[in-house]
């Protein structure tokens, strides 16, 4: 399975590929990710791109990726090129302004923020499967706004063909998050997995 | 990151990022001195490095003032006869070359290896710098791993080669080997005490001049000659014959047909693009750049109709393979950068390899990539740009801000910028910057300006780009009487590859480290005019920025605000919490100061009333947008609290304000 995660610098993307990357290394799976570090931190755009499985080169090619795991929506229609033809996006709801359009918005070269709804469309149009979760919310009904990204590995787990079983899943967030916060994340996790469960 | 799979001392499989595989590889060769200086994408090496030297009591790890001193650290270690290493960007490869064509000449004694790390598509850098010249150029042997299995397997074996040759080794990745994550079979972690040992016992001579020099030369051809043939540098290299749906090794007389030469990440992308097209080819994967393996390319091209040359950047190995087949085969068809197949710029991928090689072998396209890539732009491209910005609580906002506006016209002045996050100021947007080239250029380029442009010449320069490369600029300046201001951002650490220490940092790797101070070295350098600013001081910074301006001579201005990163991420270790600011909506006009030139990702534009709001849990509170607004509509949310109106970002402060909340009954 080809995964891409992908969200805005500091949402904790390369952890959610280092929470299946661990898991992969409990079952023996082959696995071979790419990411990018350094300059992307900075409320940047963040892509890191997974080959769960099969797949040899860090990069997967435009057009193959089953899934886009998104913090953050217009991160997900960026990367969409990615996107096999029928893939499945998993999107966070919520959407962080750049400063650049905000500061658009004040010069008057747009007269709105671009909404939800419009980034979702071209999702859609993409011919995607869409499954959206709202990751803030869950993240702070289990108990710290900083899971929303093991909100969403929670819910890439539910996916029907993802290769890991829960139980390792849940190991590998266990081993990968601060001590102190690993209750919290393993809800979050549940959370998340619900929300996809309920929507299949 | 996986500390614990690089600290496990029985040999195991875990999933490694490339950069902490390299790390675990040297402990593995018991390497006592490693020194480096940051920059992406071998950053993590040092964290790694870092990280492991608070567990093991048995390696010094040092974070040197730039990469020359870095290697030169590792290179005095392995003289004496220990093992040294040290890692640098691209880039950094430049600064530490001086001392390296030397130590080539020289050579070493305990094993010294040194990783240079590409960066092809310029992700995090100011150019696309080819280092494997440097292996060429320099007589030393170089290394080229395609994953993090083989840069683990290529750092221990050059350990061994190193001393072997009583040489150097290099070892050169890219982005997407640094940054490629899988899972990595290691070997047992078993190290020995960290002795010192006699140098009288080890003594020899590492001095090279004139006829000193032209021995080690002579040596240094004959060495490079041997490796050549040496078995266990050609056994790095390997010829596979891809059936259609797998490889299997085989000797390089039997290709015959369709050959590809290839080396490091782009390995990967041929693999798997012969894979999808189910064609089948001899595959000559090169893990030694320097020697190149002549004979070898030399046997393979033999029999070949033709050969496909995959590299990224230069074609550097498409020359070679050029030269040997003018004598082994000379009908041969090379197909590379030089034919127009290939550019010589950018990162490859499956879908631009695969085009090549589907033309080559004659097959069709299992997937239409530019026509889906065109297509799903189309939708993709309504996504406004994100591009890095400068973070909530950033020190730089604040000192860009003033300088705008004590500058009044910018366009009336010479910006030249230098490398750090404040680099960022020349990104497009902002795009408010006449010159960045290089760690430190900012004062020479600065200085040459000023003799040749009528309008006053500014030049910014980071506290850790200060230690790294400014100093001698900065010598320069005053010596030649330059007429500039120089601004020095001084955020406590190197903020832009992930706040590590630097000789002027409060911040420190080991305890017996201390701490320079920026003014004190300029005022013994014999700077007349300095002057110090807090960064988030904006309005008040702009009075002192204009009369920097407006001196006759070498000014220099010291920006003292703490990288927000940094900060923070101490703050709350230490038991703070964020106390974020916010708009009162009544006072707000939609004057809009606090977005216009400022960008801040914490303020955004409330659509209900189209006035300024901040999001609290973006916001740090660092509080200079309140000193931008005319119409006193920003303030601190301790005021709810019964707390003052002013910044809650030191943990004294915050105390208070916790004691005024808990005699409030903890409201």
């Amino acid at each position: 399975m080809n995964v891409i995660y992908c969200g805005v610098g500091g949402q904790g993307i390369v952890l959610m590929s280092n929470i299946v990357g661990e898991a992969c290394a409990r079952k023996g799976i082959h696995v071979v990710s790419g990411e990018l570090h350094g300059l992307s931190q900075r409320s940047g755009s963040v892509i890191v791109h997974q080959r769960i499985g099969e797949g040899l080169s860090p990069l997967i090619p435009y057009g193959e990726a089953d899934v886009i795991l998104a913090l953050e929506p217009m991160e997900a229609l960026r990367y969409i090129y990615f996107l096999k033809p029928g893939g499945t996006v998993i999107t966070n709801t919520r959407l962080i302004h750049h400063p650049y359009e905000t500061e658009n918005f004040v010069k008057g070269k747009i007269d709105k923020y671009i909404t939800y709804e419009e980034i979702v469309e071209n999702i859609r149009k993409s011919g995607a499967k869409l499954y959206e979760i709202d990751a803030l919310k869950l993240a702070e009904e289990a108990g710290t706004a900083l899971a929303q990204n093991v909100v969403l590995v929670g819910a890439l787990t539910a996916l029907p063909d993802f290769p890991i079983d829960k139980e390792t899943m849940l190991e590998a967030v266990k081993a990968s998050v601060p001590e102190k916060a690993v209750e919290a994340n393993v809800r979050a996790f549940e959370l998340g997995y619900k929300a996809v469960k309920e929507l299949l | 990151m996986s500390l614990k799979e690089v600290l496990k001392e029985e040999p195991h499989t875990g999933y490694m990022l490339a950069n902490e595989a390299i790390v675990r590889a040297a402990l593995e060769a018991d390497v006592k001195v490693a020194a480096f200086y940051p920059g992406s994408p071998q950053t993590e090496i040092l964290d790694t490095f870092e990280r492991v030297s608070h567990y093991r009591d048995d390696i010094v790890v040092e974070i040197a003032a730039n990469e020359k001193v870095a290697l030169e650290t590792a290179a005095g270690a392995a003289f004496v006869g220990l093992r040294g290493f040290t890692s640098m960007k691209s880039v950094g490869g430049n600064v530490a070359s001086d001392t390296l064509y030397s130590l080539a000449y020289t050579g070493v004694k305990g094993g010294l290896v040194v990783v240079i790390a590409d960066d092809p598509y310029a992700h995090s850098s100011q150019s696309e710098q080819d280092g494997r010249w440097f292996g060429y150029t320099a007589y030393l042997p170089m290394l080229e791993p395609s994953n993090p299995q083989e840069a683990y397997e290529m750092v221990k074996k050059a350990f061994e080669l190193s001393e072997k040759y009583g040489s150097v080794v290099l070892v050169r990745t890219t982005t997407r080997v640094n940054h490629q994550s899988g899972l990595v079979k290691v070997g047992k972690l078993e190290r020995t005490p960290f002795d010192k040992l006699s140098w009288k016992e080890n003594r020899r001579s590492y001095a090279t001049v004139g006829s000193l020099a032209r021995k080690f030369k002579a040596e240094l051809l004959e060495k490079i000659a041997k490796m050549k043939e040496d078995p266990e540098f050609l056994a790095l290299n390997r010829v596979e014959y891809f059936d259609g749906k797998e490889a299997k090794e085989v000797k390089p007389e039997e290709a015959k047909g369709i050959g590809v030469i290839t080396s490091g990440v782009s390995y990967s992308y041929v693999l798997e693009s012969l894979q999808k097209l189910g064609g089948e080819a001899y595959v000559l994967k090169l893990g030694v750049l320097n020697p190149i393996p002549e004979k070898l390319i030399g046997d393979f091209i033999e029999g070949l109709d033709k050969v496909v040359v995959v590299e990224e950047l230069f074609p550097y190995i498409e020359g070679f393979v050029r030269q040997i087949a003018k004598e082994r085969n000379p009908n041969l068809e090379i197909i590379g950068k030089k034919s127009g197949h290939f550019l010589e710029m950018l990162e490859y991928n499956v879908p631009i390899v695969i085009k090549v090689l589907a033309e080559v072998l004659g097959r069709e396209l299992p997937f239409d990539y530019e026509g889906h890539f065109k297509r799903m732009w189309e939708l993709a491209k309504l996504a406004p740009p994100r591009m890095p910005t400068f973070c909530a609580g950033c020190p730089h906002r604040a000192t860009f801000w003033a300088l705008r506006r004590a500058m009044g016209r910018p366009e009336n002045y010479y910006l030249a910028n230098d490398i750090g996050c404040y680099s960022m100021l020349a990104l497009e947007h902002i795009g408010w910057t006449d010159s960045l080239l290089a760690m430190g250029a900012s004062l020479g380029i600065a200085h040459g300006v000023q003799h040749s442009a009528q309008e006053r010449v500014v030049a910014l320069v980071g506290d850790s780009t200060f230690f790294h490369a400014a100093l001698p600029g900065i010598v320069n300046a005053i010596r030649n009487n330059s007429k500039m201001t120089l601004i020095i951002l001084d955020n406590a650490v190197t903020a832009m590859t992930g706040q590590q220490a630097h000789p002027g940092s409060p911040k420190k790797v080991n305890p017996y480290e201390k701490r320079i101070d920026i003014e004190s070295v300029l005022r013994g350098l014999g700077v007349e005019k300095i002057v110090v600013i807090d960064s988030f001081q904006a309005r008040k910074n702009i009075g002192k920025l204009r009369e920097a301006l407006k001196y006759d001579g070498l000014s220099v201005v010291i920006s003292r605000g703490d990288c927000a990163l940094y900060h923070f991420r101490e703050y709350r270790r230490a038991g703070g919490k964020i106390v974020p600011y916010f708009v009162d909506k009544e006072a707000c006009e939609r004057a809009y100061n606090c977005i216009r030139d400022f960008g801040c990702p914490a303020i955004v534009i409330d659509e209900t009333d189209l006035k300024a709001k901040i999001l609290p849990e973006v916001c740090v509170g660092c509080g200079v947008c309140s000193q931008l607004c005319p119409h006193n509509a920003i303030h601190s949310t301790a005021i709810l609290y019964g707390g003052e109106d002013k910044p809650y970002v030191t943990i004294e402060d915050y105390r208070e304000l916790e004691q005024i909340m808990l005699r409030r009954g903890g409201q």
